[in-house]
């Protein structure tokens, strides 16, 4: 089961962000129109298909100056992220750190 | 564990609750579930899009061995597809230069390393296995 939840910052995920979840996703990454947090706390699993809204995402907002910020990130979803590259195109914030 | 799957996007559910169970039956540790889950639906995916044509399901086979789980997907009416010829992507490029896609079998290799693959009368069949790593000592 995956959820997406807008919130003040940006949005909030929880449960699993597979192929089959990312077309639910999409419209409300597509709906972010400024420098958002992504808060992922409560994000259990993420695949190539997840991996390609945020990267979607986050090249759009980026060319308009903005981005997206990964959020209360946990370690097994901070381990795909690494592997993908993302650490060094996204600001990462470890589940934990307050920063 | 076997499972003949239909080819759309919601058998995804359906791989991670068979991988679910035969954890759960054979006792693999959770460490495991992660790059099993990740290889599975890549590799399912990739079948799905590779062969749109396809009109029969996809058979899945899930087998807990020693030292890991050996997961075998097949497409029995394919063209061949090697996932070994897709080249690797540059995981190092700046943002404005990384293309969205083509992570899924980067991915796999990073978690269960190679991918082994075998097409023989126009069945594709992909295999990996899923190794739990030495016990520290």
């Amino acid at each position: 089961m995956f959820e997406v939840h807008p919130d003040n910052n940006g949005l909030r995920l929880a449960g699993r962000l597979d192929a089959a979840a990312a077309p639910l996703a999409e419209p409300h990454f597509e709906a972010l129109c400024a420098a958002a947090e992504v808060d992922m706390a409560e994000l259990e699993y993420i695949s190539s298909a997840g991996l390609g809204v945020l990267l979607k995402a986050h090249k759009r907002l980026s060319a308009q100056g903005a981005g997206l910020r990964l959020v209360q990130v946990s370690p097994h979803i901070a381990e795909i992220l690494h592997f993908s590259g993302f650490d060094m195109l996204f600001e990462v914030v470890p589940a934990g750190d307050s920063a | 564990m076997k499972l003949s799957l239909r080819r759309e996007l919601g058998e995804i559910e359906r791989i991670v609750a068979a991988r679910r169970a035969l954890f759960a039956a054979s006792n693999l540790p959770a460490s495991l579930a992660y790059p099993v889950d990740l290889a599975t639906e890549e590799l399912f995916v990739n079948m799905l899009r590779h062969n749109p044509q396809g009109r029969g399901p996809i058979a899945l086979e899930l087998e807990a061995m020693a030292g890991g789980v050996r997961v075998s997907l097949a497409d029995t009416d394919a063209e061949p597809f090697d996932p070994a010829s897709v080249p690797p992507v540059d995981t190092a490029l700046p943002l404005s230069e990384r293309q969205v896609g083509g992570l899924g079998l980067h991915l796999v290799r990073q978690l269960v390393g190679a991918v082994h693959y075998h097409h023989r009368d126009r069945c594709n069949t992909l295999s990996f296995m899923a190794r739990e790593e030495p016990a520290d000592v």
